[in-house]
């Protein structure tokens, strides 16, 4: 099942708009009570600028990192990388003993009060086996997050800024 | 040109279902389609539909969230009464029961105090047809006192009714998008979306707001205006664009009456003060005015706040007098104007009772200041949580009332203090019209049944009329004593030209996603009349002589601050209060402060703060922050009166003041 292609979130948060709708589409999918937060919105700002203000949020969630902390640092292996890169924590395996928690460098794992085990983006690997999107992804509303081939989402991210440029020269 | 391939994007849910149901999401007014997973008469999972034209595919919070109202431990889905406030309610036998015992009491209260003792209150969330079935009872009752916080925007909706709207799916076609007072991420984030989609296009996106807003965090040129000056600066917009001669002199002498009047009017309009009014300088005005003219077309849309102030038409001028109108991705679109011209009850012939006064408009009760002397009322049915929301300054009167209401799903504030509940449907359980921001009509089938003994607004409406005899008035009743939701919708689309020609059946059974309300109602009028008045020419909003600001001079005086309450981003209305796992997504208690004024009054981030008003006041935790100007202070929650003095939990308002005062540049 994990031989599927690599995938990867792509999060050009630019365009983010603060709306939520990624936390809110991450709680239902993963049925998480108050508390943890596996995606999560920040506000930066508004801070004064020489051009007046400026605010922006930040989408961050967990980066499946390659040599994941997160992964060394869990003394059952509930916490384990599929070879699609998908980095998650089995709740079968996982004490709820929070190691991981401390030992990945931005903070993502968080305990879920409701069962005593850790929660942090899944990458929606049920979802994502059955060839669907992330939730947060597909609710989305202001094309901040997409989801596919880090050649394909990157290749996105450059046709549309070019795209942009194009069309804001373009005389109509 | 590069060929650009929009993703694939893979919908669908994990989870096992029985049936799925296709409908629309009625948390706002954008009308989202969505789907719904059904296993065991529970939902499992919602996703957006990827089909749907309006958002295809995507979700605001709201959109996903609701689901958490439905099953909740605390909702109430059988009716209950009591006889006095100390007591606990009991539950009723049933939902027939409770109305018996309803219809009884109301007799009482109306030998005892009149007809027009009794207010009604609708909040959006009990749906339309709450809303339309108490005005048709209150007609029948003899009291006027009918309220919804839509009336807010009746204005709106007649003027833009006026002219063709471009959907909110031709904003990609505009070059230009001035938002003024209007947060879309924030009350219409999918609506939002297809602005920052227009932008992605190339269009600049402009944002005037009294407020550094999350969707004034987007824009290509940001505006900060002074709280309750937004038509002012829209009025001084014109004006430049008059006087250096870049309005569109076809599409005026084409569709304004009177046009010559209009344009000597913003002659003799002064600069004078334009700063101090709408804190924009004179050269941002000539910017914005340069920036609009130069491209075309321009959509501009507003909020709902700015049907509050006078010369609230001058978008509408604007827009036709630049020749916006009638382009795709051009015009005026004015949020939450789509709604339905409603004649809930001018059918009923019924000599209405003596000394029935006709509609009190505008109502006097909101939270605006200036408002009229107060009348006295015994009755209230209220939906929601309105005696906490819109029915503030009503909510003096409540502790000695004889009766009160309560028309809802949760034991809020407004529960607190009823005499009888009646249970809710909630949106999701009840089938129906929802009338979109775009000006379109949808059929949104419900998705579950609705719980236990709960019922929709219509059924309650017509059940009491029933009791009272007036049945004849209410013929939308099924043999199952529930409310017959599409007849009743049928006949009141029947009842506005504008609407008559829909086919609710056809849209029902999902032959058409939408009936567009808009281009119907001068279908023959010639060559597509530019504007949908009988001479297809309307009314352009002449300037004032002297601009004069709103009543928002708060430099001095015992409330020296500019209050504002909005909305959040993650709550609906009254139900989202109390959806458990999004409630910490944002704090409802926050009162945003500017750094500077924190710092005068010794504020910190997370301090107990209260604001205080000449009507009121609201306790808090301080989050301090430049969204707001030094002068403003901003909460979700709302408060009555809009000039306050905030003080830091344990100071005396005359310390908060004089620091206040002191520390003044
Ligand atoms: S939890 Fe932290 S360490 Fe582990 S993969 Fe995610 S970001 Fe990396
Ligand atoms: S759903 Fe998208 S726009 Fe909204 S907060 Fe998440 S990333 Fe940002
Ligand atoms: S934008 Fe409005 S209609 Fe769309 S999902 Fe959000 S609340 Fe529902």
């Amino acid at each position: 099942m994990s031989n599927k292609r690599i995938n990867a979130l792509m999060i050009e948060s630019s365009r983010c708009m603060g709306c939520q709708s990624c936390e809110v589409a991450c709680k239902l999918e993963h049925e998480l009570p108050a508390g943890p937060r596996p995606v999560k919105v920040i506000q930066i700002g508004p801070l004064q600028t020489d051009n007046g203000l400026a605010m922006r949020y930040e989408t961050v969630t967990c980066y499946h990192c390659d040599r994941a902390a997160c992964v060394a640092a869990c003394p059952t292996g509930a916490m384990q990388k599929r070879p699609d890169g998908i980095v998650f924590s089995d709740p079968e395996l996982c004490i709820g003993c929070q190691t991981c928690a401390v030992a990945c460098p931005f903070g993502v794992p968080e305990l879920n009060p409701a069962t005593g085990k850790i929660a942090k983006c899944d990458g929606c690997r049920d979802r994502v086996d059955q060839g669907l999107w992330p939730s947060c992804a597909l609710k989305c509303p202001s094309g901040c997050l997409s989801f596919g081939t880090p050649m394909r989402v990157v290749n996105d991210l450059r046709t549309r800024e070019a795209l942009t440029i194009v069309r804001t020269l373009a005389v109509r | 040109m590069v060929q650009y391939e929009p993703f694939k994007r893979v919908s669908g849910t994990r989870q096992d279902f029985d049936r799925q149901v296709a409908t629309v999401c009625q948390e706002c007014t954008v009308g989202c389609g969505l789907t719904a997973y059904v296993k065991d008469e529970g939902i499992v999972d919602l996703q957006g539909r990827e089909d749907h034209p309006i958002s295809k595919g995507r979700l605001c919070p709201k959109g996903s969230a609701f689901v958490q109202g439905l099953a909740h431990s605390q909702r109430i889905t059988i009716p209950a009464y009591r006889n006095t406030l100390t007591r606990g309610f009991e539950s009723a036998t049933s939902w027939e029961q409770a109305l018996d015992q309803l219809a009884e009491r109301l007799r009482r209260l109306k030998d005892k105090h009149g007809a027009e003792s009794l207010i009604i209150g609708c909040d959006p969330e009990a749906g339309l047809d709450f809303y339309l079935g108490a005005r048709r009872f209150a007609r029948l009752w003899g009291t006027p006192h009918v309220y919804h916080p839509w009336e807010e925007t009746e204005q709106a909706t007649r003027l833009a009714q006026e002219l063709p709207v471009s959907p909110s799916s031709e904003w990609i076609e505009s070059r230009c998008l001035l938002l003024v007072d209007a947060d879309l991420a924030v009350t219409h984030p999918v609506a939002f979306g297809r602005v920052l989609k227009a932008q992605g296009n190339g269009a600049k996106l402009i944002v005037a707001d009294s407020r550094y807003t999350a969707s004034m965090s987007k824009a290509d040129l940001a505006v900060p205006i002074r709280p309750g000056s937004g038509n002012l600066l829209g009025l001084y917009l014109l004006k430049q664009l008059l006087d250096e001669g870049l309005e569109h002199k076809d599409a005026i002498e084409a569709g304004f009456e009177q046009a010559d009047n209009w344009q000597a009017s913003f002659d003799r309009m002064v600069w004078d003060g334009v700063e101090n009014h709408t804190h924009v300088t004179r050269e941002d005005v000539l910017n914005i005015s340069r920036f609009i003219s130069s491209k075309h077309p321009v959509t501009v849309i507003t909020g709902k706040r700015l049907a509050h102030s006078p010369d609230f038409g001058i978008w509408r001028t604007l827009a036709a007098a630049m020749g916006w109108i009638g382009h795709p991705g051009g015009g005026w679109y004015p949020m939450d104007a789509g709604l339905p011209r409603v004649h809930p009850d001018t059918d009923i012939e019924e000599p209405p009772p003596e000394n029935f006064s006709p509609r009190l408009a505008p109502f006097p009760y909101q939270n605006r200041s200036g408002s009229n002397e107060e009348l006295l009322f015994q009755g209230l049915i209220g939906s929601g949580n309105c005696l906490d929301d819109f029915f503030l300054p009503v909510r003096r009167q409540s502790p000695k009332m004889e009766l009160i209401v309560h028309f809802g799903a949760f034991p809020n504030e407004t529960c607190q203090q009823a005499h009888m509940v009646f249970s809710a449907a909630a949106w999701a359980e009840r089938d129906g019209l929802c009338w979109s921001i775009d000006r379109a009509l949808q059929w949104a089938p419900r998705i579950l049944p609705p719980a236990d003994a709960s019922h929709s607004g219509l059924g309650f409406w017509a059940g009491l009329a029933q009791r009272l005899g007036w049945d004849e008035f209410f013929p939308w009743i099924r043999k199952d004593g529930r409310a017959d939701r599409f007849e009743f919708y049928r006949w009141l689309l029947k009842r506005d030209p504008q609407t008559a020609s829909c086919d609710l059946s056809q849209l029902r059974d999902n032959q058409d996603l939408f009936f567009w309300t808009d281009k119907t109602e001068f279908p023959e009028a010639g060559e597509t009349p530019q504007f949908y008045t009988q001479n297809g020419r309307i009314k352009p909003v002449d300037a004032p002589e002297l601009p004069t600001a709103e009543d928002s001079d708060i430099d001095d005086g015992e409330y020296p601050l500019y209050f504002q309450s909005t909305r959040i981003v993650t709550r609906g209305g009254d139900a989202g209060n109390w959806w458990p796992w999004t409630a910490e997504l944002e704090d409802v208690d926050a009162i945003q402060i500017h750094p500077d004024t924190a710092g005068v009054l010794g504020i910190e981030n997370g301090d107990a703060v209260v604001v205080n008003s000449p009507k009121g006041c609201l306790e808090g935790r301080a989050w301090i922050s430049r969204m707001v100007d030094r002068r403003m202070v901003w909460s979700p929650r709302r408060l009555e009166g809009d000039h306050v003095l905030l003080l830091k939990k344990g100071q005396s308002a005359d310390e908060a003041l004089n620091l206040l005062k002191e520390n003044t540049p």
